[in-house]
Formats: structure tokens, C-alpha cells, sequence
């Protein structure tokens, strides 16, 4: 027996010795096959489609007529218009399952306001819509690069289950805490492929503080960095140094930026300009243009690509249905915008997408296998670039309508005024010249001079 | 053009040389006609025309482009191209600024095939040529033609005039207006004919149109046509006169009017005589006696003053021509170094008299002809190389890391605008700490560079420019995505120079190109200094 167990821990260690390099050395980086070599992946929070792109030009916006009623059974006079929200505060509208689900109204879409109304709760605001007025960084950004208007968030629950969509595919483990926990340390992401394929990522978290994980987040003692940050639910991404490392505070990104050590992926959760509240909105429109306008300002903009969406409509009225792809969803129409030097120049992608279709286009680009079954089946994002075109320059003034041109001033009013009168100064030089040829063989009348001698054409040569 | 159609003054200037080709085609044989060629008067007269012509030329045309431009140089070329159809400068320097387009007119008919530095200066440097030839003629007109010759071989060599005249600016063009004008005056008091008075009122408009601040001169004929009773002036030649010259300065509001521009006129026109002082009192006084050369100088003063039992109408014609701007741009409050150009021919004229009187000398001509001439000779090559030596050091590249406006090209500044163009976003925005630089990067990097120093009071601010009024949060707000640091500004506005190092530093700039300049160290050793630095900066 001690021999066997002697020759078993000696093949063990055999073993150990020979897979100690496999895996202390870095796998060979997978090169991408498309021109994107850095894919910057940010999500905000709570917004639908129609509620920032509903009126803009040549998307799928709020159709005309669209109304939505008080009570799902009650009269169609009795209803609630698509409004703007230009200068007025609006709170978040707390939509939970509930609502969402009420809303969704097993696919028929009329339960925007009534959800909010069956509650005794005001349900006019949810149709609301902001506009180029409130949303200029995003408009600005939409009129130069993609925006995808069938973009919809990957199930109708809530931010949580989107954000794990948004990194690992799938809705994130469920039961009770000790199962959820084995569960989440066998649930894949798409940083699990990304690190054993030696692809550069990093998870860039807005006032990151690295002790606020799921170990330390409770019902009593709660804390939202877990959630906007799906990989601080997984024990291995915060206890193995080669993983946590990577999930760094956003202020590195800009070092990075700086530095030309921008990773082949990264991702970018916010905390504070969320746009979950109107007056967020601003500040968020002012990180993500920080964001870009860096990444447009540094070495890696040539063969970049930042795509923005949202984790989730939030409440707010969008008007299309989304597809059943599979139990959980699709959930609402969010907005994405995709800014790139291939993006396609205001391009409006309608493409059928969700979070997971940018997984898809990443584990093309670098050669990765899927994550799970809904971005192995999902339409990549793909379609919104135009490689063969080369990249084109950045557009910093992205905040700026595109239309401003300088006034025309009329050239030839210029040419005319000034040379009309040009031609009257040498004409009477010429004039006064050719004069005073024809004159010459006659003396020219005297004018006497300061001192009372008449001036002559040749002088006297004056003596000292 | 035929002769009979030709300017008084370039019939002057050609006729010999027609008579001494004429003489050439008469069959003789051929080492005897090359002897008789040698000999010949007018030959002899022409000959050195050519040559101080020549001389003119290299100087000013001796490696042109090889600093970049300055401000006003990029603001007019930038207004030319503009003119000439260039859409991405068209959108950088708008058409109707404070000066009229005379100069950028002339500029913009070189231009349509492309913008370039040697273009634009070339034509500038053309026109200084030209003033030295016009002030041969007018010296020639005044006196006689020797002194025509070394009144336009002093301007020739003249530090002030090379300078200026190699550099895209207006004054070169008022100068050889102005010159004309004086031409034709000194015509119009010789032949009370009228129609040199309406020469003489036309150039005078042209001049104006070259720069407006040339309506000073006008004061210099009012002056010397009041303080010489003895020349009659008709009240007709006058009216006829003034109404020419109105109509020809006319073009100047008239376009401006017609492209519906007329308040752009009126912004320009009350910044400019509302500016504040830029300069002090005596700010000519210290500068411009080593750029026209205090030998000319002395020998202009000491001729009026040795010469006064000898003065006509000519000298007081050109005292009052050169006193009425020295008085009127020393009192005003905003001068530069190229304001008071018009002035240089009329100096050489003094100067040139003067020397031209030096073989008459009681003492010298008693030692024999020979003596005196050359004493005479002796005295122009020593005025002309104490005029070239400071031309020359003039037209080589500064080698300092500060700049007085005017006196030429900006080095570094084109460097800078060329990688700007090459390697920033076309639509990124640029703060500088001042104005001149931001003009520069504008013309040559086509990027939107704005400046800390133009200030948020219109009152105070060139109407072109648009002030920062809140650096601090344009930054914040990521309107800039780069910071422009230049030695030139920073030396000239210190406090500014810090309010943008300091944005450098809160907002984590970046040193993304450098312009440098050889300098002598303290130890005498030549070294690299950084003369214009910019930094990429975020806001976070």
C-alpha cells in the first residue's frame, strides 16, 4: 500500500512537474482577425429605445399615433401620448419584474402606463422621451457613427441578470448562497476565454473599491458594486491575483490610454453618472464623452471599437416587441451605439441584437469558443462596421450638430469692389505718364520752389 | 504695353537700356562695339540699376521659406487662401477682418494652384524689389540719378526693409504705394498738371487699401502742401484729387457692405482704435535705429542740417512725409515694429543726398578729384556693409527663445502646425496661450486652437477670436483635447504661460511634440531648447 501510494504521489509529481510550465506560462496571444484590436465595452443604466432615440431621424422610433392607456381594459381615449422630457426632472421609475412584466403584457405592449396606474403610482411619466436637446454627446455620436435600433437588452428582469449577460451569456446562478456559490465557480465568462486564449482585458470600474464584494454585500448591508460589476460574484475573480488583478479603477483606463496599454477588451461599468435619474443624464453624456474622446486622442483609436448600451429599459415605453429567442428573453429595446474608425458613418443598424451579440463578435475576432448557448447563437455586431473602407479619422466635436458650416462670404463682390478700383489707379498713372511724354518736348510750367528758385527736373548739385 | 504707355518712372528707368540695345544692333565690328558698349552713358546708367535690383532680390529672396510663418503672415495668407477657394483655411480666417484685402487679393491669384509659405512670400518679396526701384525713381525725380542709385542701394541693404518685405505683411505693399504716391507728388510740383494730382490721389487710395493705418500719410501732404505757400495748390486739382482717392478707398467698405459684412467693419474698426497700449512711448525709438542703420540716419539728419542753405520743396515734401507718421505712431498706443516701413524710402532719399554731397566737401576737394570721389565711394561701402551685416544675422533663424513681432517667422510654429495636421483628429480643439500661436497651428494644422489670453471683453478682444471666458471647465467638459505651450507667448505673457502650465499639469498632460531651437548655452556651448510643446490632456 505505502509502495502504491509512494509511486502515486511520485507520478503526481511527475505530473505536476510537467504541467507546472503548461501552466505558469502566458498562452501565445490570439491575434484578432478583424482590424479591431482593442473592444471597449461599456453599459449604463435604465434606458429604452424610444425614450433617448424615439424621435430620431430614420431609426424605428415612436410611431405616429402611438398612445398608451391608463387601464389595459379601459377606454382608448383614456391615454397617455409620447411626450418630451426637455427641462423637466424625472426620478427613476423603479420598474421591477413586475412592472416590466405587466408592461410587456404577454407580447402585446400596452401595459406601459397601465403597470405604474394598477399600482396607484403615476404612470405618465414612462412615455416620456429626451431629444437632441438633452442627449447632444449621444445624438452627436449616433449622426457620425452606428446606432443600432433593434438592440434589446438580453431578458426583461432586471439590471443584475443583464449584466450577467453581459459578461458570461447566460443569467447569472440562482438559489441558495453556499449552491450559488459552486454554481458561479463553474459559470463561465467571456474573461475566462479571453485569459486562457492570453487575449489582454481588464474590467474598468468607476470608483472601484476592491473590498465591496459579494462576500461582504447582504440584505442588511447592501452594496450595488457586485451587481454593476458581475465578476465580483465569482470567488476566483477575486481571489486569484492573475484575475482581480484586472478589475482596476477607471482612472487607470485613461493611464492606459495614455501609455498605449489600452487591453485588446476591455469593460466599463459606471458608478454615479448612470443615467438611471434625469440628472445623471448629464453626467453620464460627459463620462462617456471623456471616455471616447480619449480613446479618439490615442494610439489605439485606428483600430479601436466602443460599444455603449444599456442594462435594461428601466420602465421607460419603447414600442417594439421583443423576439422570444429563448426563456428569458429578449427583454426591451435599449440603445447601443457602436463608435469606431470602421464603424459605418452614420450608419442606423437594425440588425436583431442584445448584449450577447457583442460576445459573439468578440469570440470571432480573437478566435474564442462560446460562453454559453445564447451567444453561440447570437447575430454578431459585425454588420455595423465597414472594414474594407480603412478607418477614418476621429470626430472629437462629436457633442456638436454636424450640420454647422461656415457662412459663404462672396468672393467675386471682393474681386469686383477691389479690382474695379485698381484698374482706376493705374489707369490714371498711365494716363498721367502718357501726358507727360507728349509734353515733354515742351517746358513743363514752372512751380517756384519753398525757397523762390524755379525747380528743375535735373538739379543743381548742391554744394556743402 | 508700349513705352508711350509705360509709368513715368519705369520709362526713366528703361529708356536707357532701349537706347543702349539700339546701340548694339548698329554694325560695327565686334570688339569695337563691345568697347563702344562699355562706354556707353546709358548703358553705364542702367547697369547699376540691375545690379542693386539683383542685390534686392537675393536678400530678399535668400532662403524664403525657411522658417515658417509668423501670426499676421498666417492671417493674411490664411485670408487669401481663403479667398482663392480653400474650403479648410476658409473656416480658420474669415475674409473681412480688420484690414482691407489689397495685399490679399495680389496673394490669393498665386494661390489657386495650392497654398504655399514660398508663394505667398515671393509675391511679398516681389513688391519689395519693386521699392527699391520706385525709390530710385524718386530719388532720381528729386535730385538727380546718382542719388537715385544710393537711395535705392541703401534700401536695398536696409535691415528694416529686408525684413519686412520678406515677410507676408501689408506694409510692404503701403511702402511701395507710398513711395509712388511721393513720385507723383514731386511730378504734380513740377507740372501743376492735374493729372499727376489724380495719380498722386489714386496710389494714395491704393495705399490705403494696402493698410488702412496709411491715412496718416495724407496728414504728411496736408503738412507739406500748408507749410510751402510757394506751390500753388488749385482748388479744383485738390477736389478732383480727394474725390479720386474716396472713390478708390471706397472698394474697402463697398465690399464689406455688399457682402453684408459692414458690422464685421465697424467691430474691427472700434477695437482698433480703442486697443490698449502694446508698446511704450519710446518703443521706435529703441528699435529702429538699428534696422534702418544709425549711420543712415546721422547722414540723413546731418545733410538737412549741413545742407539747409540748399533745401527746396523736395526735402520739406519728404521731412513731412516722414515726421507727420514718426509723431502720430509714437503717440498712439499700439504700435508695430513694421508701422512706420513708409518712412524707409524717404530716409535713403536724405541719406543718399547726403553722401552724394561728401566729394564736395571744401577739404576733401582740395586734396584732388581723386580723393574725394573715392572718400565719397569709401563713405557708401561702409554704410552699405554697416547695412548688410545686420541684414544678413536678420535673415538667418532666430536663435532665441523670444520673438518681437514682425521681425520674422516663427520657428517652430510651422513644425508644430505640420504634425498637428498629420497626427490630430481634424476635428480636435487646441487651447494656446495666446492668439499669435493659435493663428500659426490654425494655418498650418487646419485644427480649431483657441487662446487663454483673448479676453472675454469684446471691448478688449480682435473680433476674430473667441475668448475661453472658463478654462477650467472647458476642460472639465473635454472641449480641448490638447494644450499648446510656445517660449514667445510665455515670455510676452508670463501670467497666462503659468495659467496653462498649470492646466497641463491638473489635467494630466501628456507631452506629445516638441519644437526646439539652437540656443547658446550659458557656457557659450549651442544647445536644444523647447520653443513650442504640446500636450494631449484628459479631463480625468
Amino acid at each position: 500500500m505505502s509502495k502504491q501510494l509512494l509511486a502515486a504521489a511520485l507520478a503526481a509529481l511527475f505530473t505536476a512537474w510537467l504541467a507546472a510550465p503548461a501552466a505558469t506560462a502566458a498562452p501565445a496571444a490570439t491575434k484578432p482577425i478583424t482590424p479591431i484590436e482593442h473592444f471597449v465595452y461599456m453599459l449604463q443604466g435604465d434606458r429604452s429605445f424610444d425614450n433617448y432615440f424615439g424621435t430620431y431621424p430614420g431609426a424605428e422610433g415612436i410611431p405616429p399615433g402611438t398612445c398608451q392607456k391608463r387601464v389595459v381594459t379601459g377606454s382608448d381615449e383614456d391615454c397617455v401620448e409620447p411626450f418630451p422630457l426637455h427641462g423637466t426632472n424625472v426620478q427613476a421609475l423603479g420598474a421591477g419584474n413586475v412592472e416590466l412584466d405587466n408592461q410587456y403584457d404577454e407580447g402585446r405592449m400596452d401595459g406601459f402606463v397601465a403597470a405604474y396606474q394598477n399600482q396607484g403610482r403615476d404612470g405618465r411619466p414612462v412615455m416620456g422621451y429626451y431629444d437632441q436637446r438633452d442627449l447632444p454627446t449621444y445624438w452627436g455620436l449616433a449622426n457620425r457613427y452606428v446606432l443600432f435600433d433593434h438592440f434589446f437588452s438580453s431578458t426583461r428582469s432586471g439590471e443584475r441578470v443583464n449584466r450577467s449577460y453581459w459578461v458570461s451569456g447566460s443569467p447569472p446562478p440562482t438559489g441558495a448562497p453556499k449552491a450559488v456559490a459552486a454554481d458561479y465557480a463553474k459559470h463561465l465568462t467571456i474573461f475566462d476565454r479571453l485569459q486562457a486564449a492570453g487575449v489582454d482585458w481588464k474590467f474598468y470600474v468607476q470608483n472601484y473599491d476592491p473590498k465591496q464584494t459579494y462576500r461582504t454585500s447582504s440584505r442588511t448591508t447592501p452594496t450595488t458594486q457586485p451587481v454593476r460589476v458581475p465578476l465580483l460574484n465569482y470567488p476566483r475573480f477575486i481571489d486569484d491575483p492573475a484575475l482581480s488583478s484586472r478589475i482596476v479603477d477607471l482612472s487607470q483606463y485613461y493611464r492606459d490610454l495614455d501609455r498605449g496599454k489600452l487591453p485588446a477588451v476591455a469593460y466599463i461599468a459606471s458608478n454615479g453618472p448612470s443615467e438611471r435619474s434625469t440628472r445623471s443624464i448629464d453626467s453620464g453624456q460627459q463620462l462617456v464623452t471623456n471616455l471616447v474622446g480619449s480613446l479618439m486622442v490615442s494610439s489605439a483609436w485606428k483600430s479601436s471599437a466602443f460599444l455603449l448600451s444599456y442594462d435594461g429599459s428601466g420602465g421607460w415605453f419603447d414600442h417594439v416587441k421583443p423576439p422570444q429567442v429563448d426563456s428569458h428573453g429578449y427583454g426591451m429595446r435599449v440603445p447601443a451605439l457602436l463608435v469606431s474608425p470602421y464603424a459605418r458613418p452614420g450608419h442606423i443598424n437594425s440588425d436583431v441584437l442584445d448584449y450577447t451579440s457583442a460576445l459573439a463578435f468578440m469570440e470571432r475576432n480573437w478566435k474564442l469558443a462560446p460562453v454559453a448557448s445564447r451567444d453561440a447563437a447570437a447575430k454578431s455586431i459585425e454588420g455595423a462596421f465597414d472594414f474594407p473602407s480603412g478607418p477614418r479619422p476621429a470626430d472629437v466635436r462629436f457633442t456638436e450638430p454636424a450640420v454647422a458650416k461656415t457662412p459663404v462670404t462672396s468672393v467675386a463682390v471682393v474681386y469686383w469692389c477691389y479690382g474695379a478700383v485698381l484698374c482706376l489707379v493705374v489707369g490714371l498713372v498711365v494716363f498721367a505718364a502718357v501726358r507727360s511724354r507728349r509734353r515733354s518736348g515742351t517746358p513743363p510750367p514752372a512751380q517756384p520752389s519753398a525757397n523762390g528758385k524755379t525747380p528743375r527736373s535735373v538739379p543743381v548739385r548742391a554744394k556743402i | 504695353m508700349t513705352s508711350d504707355t509705360k509709368p513715368a518712372f519705369l520709362s526713366a528707368v528703361l529708356a536707357p537700356a532701349r537706347e543702349s540695345l539700339a546701340a548694339r544692333r548698329d554694325p560695327r565690328p565686334g570688339g569695337q562695339a563691345w568697347r563702344r558698349l562699355a562706354a556707353d552713358p546709358r548703358l553705364r546708367t542702367t547697369l547699376p540699376v540691375a545690379l542693386i535690383l539683383l542685390l534686392a532680390a537675393f536678400l530678399r529672396f535668400w532662403q524664403l521659406d525657411r522658417v515658417g510663418f509668423n501670426s499676421d503672415e498666417a492671417v493674411y495668407t490664411g485670408t487669401a487662401a481663403a479667398l482663392a477657394g480653400d474650403e479648410a483655411l476658409r473656416g480658420m480666417f474669415p475674409v473681412f477682418r480688420a484690414h482691407p484685402l489689397f495685399l490679399q487679393l495680389l496673394l490669393s491669384t498665386g494661390m489657386h494652384g495650392g497654398v504655399s509659405d514660398w508663394t505667398a512670400r515671393s509675391i511679398t518679396a516681389s513688391i519689395g524689389v519693386a521699392a527699391v526701384l520706385a525709390t530710385y525713381a524718386l530719388g532720381r525725380r528729386l535730385y538727380d540719378h546718382r542719388i537715385g542709385l544710393l537711395a535705392a542701394l541703401i534700401l536695398a541693404v536696409m535691415p528694416y526693409h529686408v525684413v519686412v518685405s520678406r515677410q507676408v505683411l501689408l506694409d510692404g505693399l503701403m511702402t511701395l504705394c507710398a513711395t509712388l504716391v511721393l513720385y507723383c507728388v514731386a511730378r504734380y510740383v513740377e507740372s501743376a498738371a492735374l493729372h499727376w494730382m489724380l495719380a498722386s490721389c489714386a496710389l494714395m487710395g491704393a495705399t490705403v487699401l494696402a493698410k488702412e493705418t496709411s491715412i496718416v500719410l495724407v496728414g504728411g501732404l496736408y503738412a507739406f502742401f500748408a507749410l510751402t505757400p510757394a506751390v500753388r495748390l488749385r482748388l479744383r486739382h485738390v477736389g478732383a484729387g480727394l474725390l479720386v482717392m474716396l472713390a478708390v478707398i471706397t472698394a474697402f467698405p463697398l465690399a464689406l457692405s455688399l457682402s453684408g459684412r459692414a458690422s464685421s467693419g465697424q467691430h474691427y474698426l472700434l477695437w482698433q482704435l480703442f486697443r490698449r497700449s502694446n508698446h511704450g512711448l519710446l518703443f521706435y525709438a529703441q528699435v529702429l535705429p538699428w534696422v534702418i542703420g544709425p549711420l543712415t540716419l546721422l547722414l540723413a539728419a546731418v545733410g538737412l542740417l549741413l545742407l539747409r542753405s540748399h533745401n527746396t520743396w523736395r526735402e520739406r515734401l519728404l521731412l513731412t512725409w516722414l515726421a507727420v507718421p514718426v509723431v502720430f505712431f509714437t503717440l498712439w498706443p499700439v504700435k508695430g515694429f513694421q508701422y512706420l516701413l513708409p518712412t524707409a524710402p524717404v530716409i535713403a532719399v536724405l541719406a543718399a543726398r547726403t553722401l552724394a554731397r561728401v566729394d564736395t566737401l571744401q577739404w576733401l576737394r582740395q586734396r584732388g578729384r581723386t580723393v574725394a570721389t573715392g572718400a565719397s565711394y569709401a563713405l557708401a561701402l561702409v554704410l552699405t556693409i554697416s547695412l548688410l551685416i545686420p541684414t544678413w544675422s536678420r535673415i538667418e533663424p532666430s536663435n532665441t527663445g523670444t520673438y518681437l513681432a514682425g521681425t520674422g517667422g516663427l520657428p517652430g510654429g510651422r513644425e508644430a502646425g505640420r504634425w498637428l495636421q498629420q497626427n490630430v483628429p481634424a476635428s480636435a480643439q487646441l487651447l494656446a496661450i495666446g492668439p499669435s500661436m493659435a493663428n500659426v497651428l490654425q494655418f498650418y494644422g487646419q485644427r480649431r486652437v483657441y487662446a487663454l489670453s483673448v479676453s472675454p471683453d469684446p471691448a478688449n478682444r480682435n473680433p476674430s477670436y473667441q475668448p475661453v471666458p472658463n478654462p477650467d471647465l472647458a476642460m472639465r467638459q473635454a472641449r480641448f483635447q490638447y494644450l499648446v505651450w510656445d517660449s514667445y507667448t510665455a515670455a510676452r505673457s508670463p501670467s497666462f504661460g503659468a495659467k496653462l502650465t498649470a492646466l497641463v499639469g491638473k489635467y494630466h498632460g501628456v507631452a506629445v511634440f516638441t519644437s526646439t531651437v539652437t540656443v547658446r548655452s550659458k557656457s557659450g556651448q549651442p544647445a536644444e531648447a523647447p520653443v513650442v510643446v504640446i500636450y494631449r490632456v484628459r479631463p480625468v
